[in-house]
């Protein structure tokens, strides 16, 4: 077991730079005791791949990454065959074929021959190991990050059941590979299809909301140390009252840690109005977006 | 422990979530690795498998506290054990009342602290399908059972209320503890009842704003259009697709060109022994979106459907296939008069179609279990439904349960609401319950929000 209590968890994850709540402290435990994947939801930029790095990073793992899109694939995900390099090596050893043939006495004896070969070309030297396949296969103990898996499309989601109830994958001309160590596995979702029920009983489930004030107080803190303490109070407020407007897309913590980051190289210490206006576009990515902000600027301020 | 584990995915399953027997068996064995007396764990354990997406925790939330904070009266000594006999003495004498009828056993059973019982009931209204017969048509059976529901915990209040002051051997203040204790039971069960319990829908796409493609007649709502705008409003729809299937063409070209496919290659290379001459790329298939559209042709909604429908007919061949239903109180299937008639013919067809009671009241639970009914083979995970309506179901019951099975078995639900959103969930609209199963809502009121969507949905 990697880790003794949840305390452990929180405390190795904050030794990496990532502040967990309780509830993420929770589940990772349980889900690395378990050795179960973790299916991790929540609004986009709310810290949900960054946990899978900062797993690895506590745990002196490897970190795989496989990130998932439309029209992802076996040949993506999983291995291929390289066939170039077959190729290749046919035509380096034709000498070695001919010797092979020699005193063959019929068609069939020469197919026969070769028949016998056939290990020599469909074997892992021509394997092209993709990110599912590495995982299982590495030597030492990985986190397998599986991004975005709701862009995926529904087949690849049952083509992942086999490795993650399993951990085993079989290539037909090679038989079935189990795991080496069975990795850390986190899922990723933003939600913008619902997975199916058999890819959920395999996972244990982890919602990741935007942190409460208090903590996103202690992530700036962390992350950027000589910041003066009174105005990441007003930062983060800003920041929750702007979370709250009708915006296309709401700022996250990398955000807040921008904000916070240009505030200081401008050297301004004092939230304004008019310093919302001017560094506005750290935070808002969309036209409208900016334009809702500036016009609720002295709202934003007024309720810190 | 495991008894009351098992105890809870009861509950659990009475309410409608999903739990199946491995995850009661993964909690139980990751019970052992924690300390089961910090509560926050406890529970963050069993979210973490019982509810396995964000739409199912809101449901689990309201299950935990239930079950583990208002079940039983607390089992401390001496005055709470006399408190128990009260309690159960109480329960007793309501027995006493004429027919027993599952509703009254369910609650019985909550006030003693079994709220599965009363959990099964509460679903089974929510979920029940009803045939009534044509003609005299009400779905109205769901809201009166549960007035029935609400009759019977008033009468076991009052009865409470009314208990003569004597009180045998107990001591009164005992009693006075025990009927307040019940008191609060029955509030909850009466909560239970009235709560909403729409799943929280965090992936829903709303769209609020939308670009200005034409300033004058893109800005005026459907619904008060002149004939001889509706006219021009053809017109410059009809530009309108030109231009947009011009840019899906052009972009699905482009975006269709795909990796070098070693393997063809290979294989016509053996034809110029053994060189690559012609490369042979992997060209990816059109993944083009079957479409089901449920439209409203009631009063003012029509005016929006008419012009969406007519884009969509337009655009047909940017889609695999696509199926229009009609409705008022009743679906129509209307996709045939499309494929056999012009888009403009066919719409002027749906409107004089005898099938269509337009006279009706519009009623979205019966449309929807008809759509169930008849239609359900319809959807698979290719499937896009867009359903175009104001949500305004006549204080009929929604029956939100249906579409949430339709959300499971399609790709995505669009709903395009001819109202402003202001106007959502005011009177008999249904909006905000119907949002929570949809991945996207929209106001639909102009051509500018129209072609948006459209835009979007092809592009």
């Amino acid at each position: 077991m990697e880790f003794q209590s949840i305390e452990e968890v929180m405390n190795r994850l904050e030794k990496v730079g990532y502040i967990a709540s309780k509830q993420i402290a929770t589940v990772v435990f349980l889900a690395a005791a378990t050795k179960k994947p973790i299916l991790v939801e929540g609004p986009a930029g709310s810290g949900k791949t960054e946990l899978a790095r900062a797993l690895a990073k506590c745990l002196k793992r490897k970190k795989i990454r496989l990130q998932c899109y439309e029209g992802l694939d076996e040949a993506k995900a999983l291995y291929e065959w390289e066939y170039a390099k077959q190729l290749l090596y046919t035509q380096m050893i034709k000498e070695k074929i001919n010797d092979l043939l020699a005193g063959a006495t019929s068609i069939a004896e020469a197919v026969e021959r070769i028949a016998d070969q056939e290990d020599a070309f469909f074997s892992e030297r021509f394997i092209l190991a993709r990110p599912l396949l590495q995982a299982i296969s590495s030597d030492n103990p990985v986190v397998l990050l599986i991004d975005e898996i709701d862009k995926a499309d529904p087949e690849f989601e049952a083509f992942l059941l086999e490795l993650l109830s399993d951990f085993q994958v079989s290539i037909p001309e090679l038989g079935v590979k189990k795991a080496v160590h069975i990795p850390l596995v986190v899922l990723t979702s933003n939600n913008y299809r619902d997975m199916s029920d058999a890819l959920k009983r395999r996972c244990i489930h982890l919602y990741i909301d935007y942190p409460k004030p208090e903590l996103e107080k202690r992530i700036v803190g962390l992350k950027i140390p000589d910041i003066d303490s009174r105005l990441v109070d007003r930062l983060v407020s800003a920041v929750n009252n702007i979370r709250n407007l009708d915006l296309k897309k709401r700022p996250c913590i990398s955000e807040t840690l921008d904000w916070a980051q240009s505030l200081m190289v401008l050297q301004i210490d004092d939230l304004t109005p008019q310093v919302i206006s001017d560094t506005l576009n750290v935070i808002c990515k969309y036209k409208a977006d900016a334009d809702l902000v500036r016009a609720a600027a002295e709202k934003i301020l007024c309720s810190t | 422990m495991l008894d009351l584990i098992i105890r809870f995915s009861k509950a659990c399953r009475s309410a409608g979530m999903r739990v199946s027997t491995s995850e009661v068996i993964d909690s139980v064995k990751q019970l052992e690795y924690i300390d089961v007396t910090d509560e926050n764990r406890f529970k963050y354990l069993l979210r973490a498998n019982f509810a396995k997406s964000r739409r199912e925790q809101k449901n689990f939330d309201r299950l935990y506290d239930l079950f583990f904070h208002e079940k039983e009266p607390e089992k401390s000594p001496d005055p709470a054990l006399q408190r128990h006999a009260e309690i159960r003495e109480l329960i007793e004498s309501f027995s006493g009342d004429a027919g027993q009828t599952p509703i009254d056993a369910a609650l019985k059973a909550f006030l003693k602290g079994n709220p599965i019982p009363y959990i099964t009931e509460m679903q089974r209204l929510e979920t029940k399908n009803e045939y009534t017969p044509k003609g005299l048509k009400s779905n109205l059976g769901q809201l009166s059972s549960r007035l029935e529901v609400m009759l019977r915990i008033n009468a076991m209040r009052n009865r409470l209320l009314n208990l003569p002051a004597q009180s045998g051997e107990n001591a009164p203040e005992a009693r006075h503890r025990a009927v307040d204790h019940l008191l609060k039971r029955l509030d909850a069960a009466y909560g239970m009842l009235t709560e909403e319990s729409t799943p929280y829908n965090d992936g829903l796409k709303q769209i609020r704003t939308h670009k200005k493609h034409y300033s004058d007649i893109g800005e005026r709502p459907f619904s008060s259009l002149s004939p001889r705008e509706v006219a021009e409003m053809r017109d410059v729809i009809k530009q309108m697709i030109r231009k947009l299937k011009d840019r899906a063409s052009r972009r699905w070209a482009a975006r269709n060109k795909g990796v070098i496919d070693v393997r063809k290659t290979l294989r016509y290379a053996g034809r110029f022994q053994g060189i690559p001459i012609d490369i042979k790329y992997r060209n990816k298939r059109l993944r083009k979106a079957k479409i089901v559209t449920l439209c409203d042709v009631s009063g003012s909604v029509w005016s929006a459907a008419r012009f969406m429908l007519n884009m969509l007919y337009s655009m047909q061949d940017c889609f695999s296939s696509v199926n229009s239903f009609a409705f008022v109180c009743a679906t129509t299937d209307v996709t045939e008069i499309f494929e056999k008639n012009e888009v403009n013919q066919a719409i002027e067809k749906v409107m004089s179609n005898a099938d269509i009671d337009f006279n009706a009241l519009t009623d979205y639970g019966e449309v929807f279990f008809q759509f169930k009914r008849d239609h359900i083979h319809l959807l698979n995970k290719k499937t896009t439904i867009i359903i175009v309506g104001d949500g305004r179901s006549n204080y009929h019951n929604p029956r939100q349960d249906i579409l949430a099975e339709m959300r499971e078995k399609c790709r995505r639900i669009i709903w395009l609401n001819p109202e402003p959103e202001a106007f959502w969930g005011t009177g008999d609209s249904e909006m905000n319950t119907f949002k929570a199963f949809c991945h996207e809502v929209r106001p639909c009121r102009n051509l500018n929000q129209l072609i948006d969507f459209v835009e979007d949905l092809v592009m």
